[in-house]
């Protein structure tokens, strides 16, 4: 607030020295008599006096009305520069804060999609190596039963083969004993078998 | 209370008995166990004949002509001892009866019934040299009950209180087919 008194009070004396330098050039036109030396700089006294009380009346009334109010406009105004600085700061550090979280939350987000794609490829080449594993499985299952099949086929017509040999041998053999053997034959038989026969208590 | 198995035995040990005292007067003994045996395989083996003769409807006078018609020639005595057991509607019981006739028969006779199966009539030869063996391995006299079977292809099959020895050729060729099927 001083300084700006002492600023206001300079520009007075400055503006004030300048009134009293331009009544005097103007009266020494228009007198038209010749002043010589340092009296060209300063005035007559009989007109620097009401210019002094015009300039001392000049200067309360703009002290008494127009400086508090001018300078209640220039703190008002320095105020505001002040708030407006301060929040400027303010914001610019705020700015900066937010900068910093989201710089953050950047490098937060990136490490958490880059966690969520390789989670992402792990559990697919999981998923992968199980869907080749069942089929693999799968695979093998229908080969063995397929194997197991014709295993049993293959069985089966041997057995059938077999069987159909060993009925053939047998078919023809019965026809041969049984028509070719005469009563005398079967009695032989009947005796031999009878000598080679068991006991009932072996059964 | 006799349960009705408890029932059917009873019946069968009567028309044994009864039979068997009736046999022996004639001294028939085992001539209708054999003929009794026949008997009951041909009843068991039909089952025309076991409905008609378990038919209500049909007369006991047609069951009698039947029975005398199939069986004749068999025993008296016998084909008396089944006509009632027809008429009674114990039919059930005519293979116990059968089973204990022969024990009692046996028992009477002092000696084992051997059933013997072959293709071809036995002569008396055979005849001995079957009772000579079983006799000694019994314990006991045998008296043969014959059966021819062509079935049998060759060989002889004995049995006798259910105990079987199976020497048909029949056999021996059904154990050779079964080796062969699997060995060929």
């Amino acid at each position: 607030m001083k300084q700006r008194i002492k600023t206001v009070a300079k520009m007075s004396v400055l503006l004030t020295t300048a009134m009293l330098a331009m009544p005097a050039m103007a009266f020494a036109a228009e007198d038209g008599d010749a002043k010589l030396g340092i009296e060209l700089l300063f005035p007559p006294l009989g007109e620097f006096i009401p210019m002094l009380i015009g300039f001392i009346i000049l200067w309360i009334i703009l002290a008494k009305l127009a400086w508090p109010h001018f300078i209640g406009m220039i703190d008002k105004r320095a105020e505001k520069i002040k708030d407006s600085l301060e929040k400027a700061e303010f914001a610019k550090q705020e700015a900066e804060r937010l900068l910093e979280e989201y710089k953050v939350e950047i490098s937060g987000a990136k490490k958490e999609a880059a966690d969520i794609i390789a989670n992402a490829k792990q559990q697919a080449e999981h998923v992968k190596a199980e869907i080749t594993a069942s089929a693999q499985t799968e695979a093998e299952s229908i080969i063995s039963k397929a194997r197991r099949a014709i295993e049993t086929e293959k069985k089966t017509a041997i057995a059938e083969l077999q069987a159909s040999a060993a009925d053939m041998t047998i078919m023809v053999t019965k026809k041969v004993i049984g028509t070719d053997l005469s009563t005398a034959e079967h009695k032989s038989i009947i005796e031999r078998y009878i000598a080679e026969a068991g006991s009932f208590n072996e059964n | 209370m006799k349960t009705n198995s408890a029932n059917n035995r009873a019946k069968a040990t009567v028309y044994a008995e009864v039979l068997l005292a009736a046999a022996r007067v004639k001294n028939n003994v085992f001539a209708v166990a054999n003929e009794f045996d026949l008997l009951t395989k041909t009843v068991r083996g039909s089952i025309e004949l076991r409905k008609t003769l378990v038919d209500k409807t049909v007369p006991a006078t047609a069951k009698r002509a039947i029975i005398t018609e199939i069986f004749a020639g068999y025993a008296s005595e016998l084909l008396e001892t089944f006509i009632v057991m027809v008429d009674r509607g114990d039919l059930a019981v005519l293979p116990r009866a059968n089973e204990l006739y022969t024990t009692l028969a046996e028992k009477a006779l002092g000696a084992a019934f051997v059933d013997v199966t072959t293709v071809v009539p036995l002569d008396e030869a055979l005849r001995e040299q079957i009772i000579s063996k079983y006799s000694a391995e019994l314990g006991c006299g045998v008296m043969l009950r014959e059966h021819v079977d062509s079935d049998l292809i060759g060989g002889i099959i004995l049995s006798t209180h259910g105990k079987r020895i199976d020497a048909s050729v029949s056999s021996q060729l059904e154990r050779a087919r079964h080796v062969l099927s699997k060995t060929f």
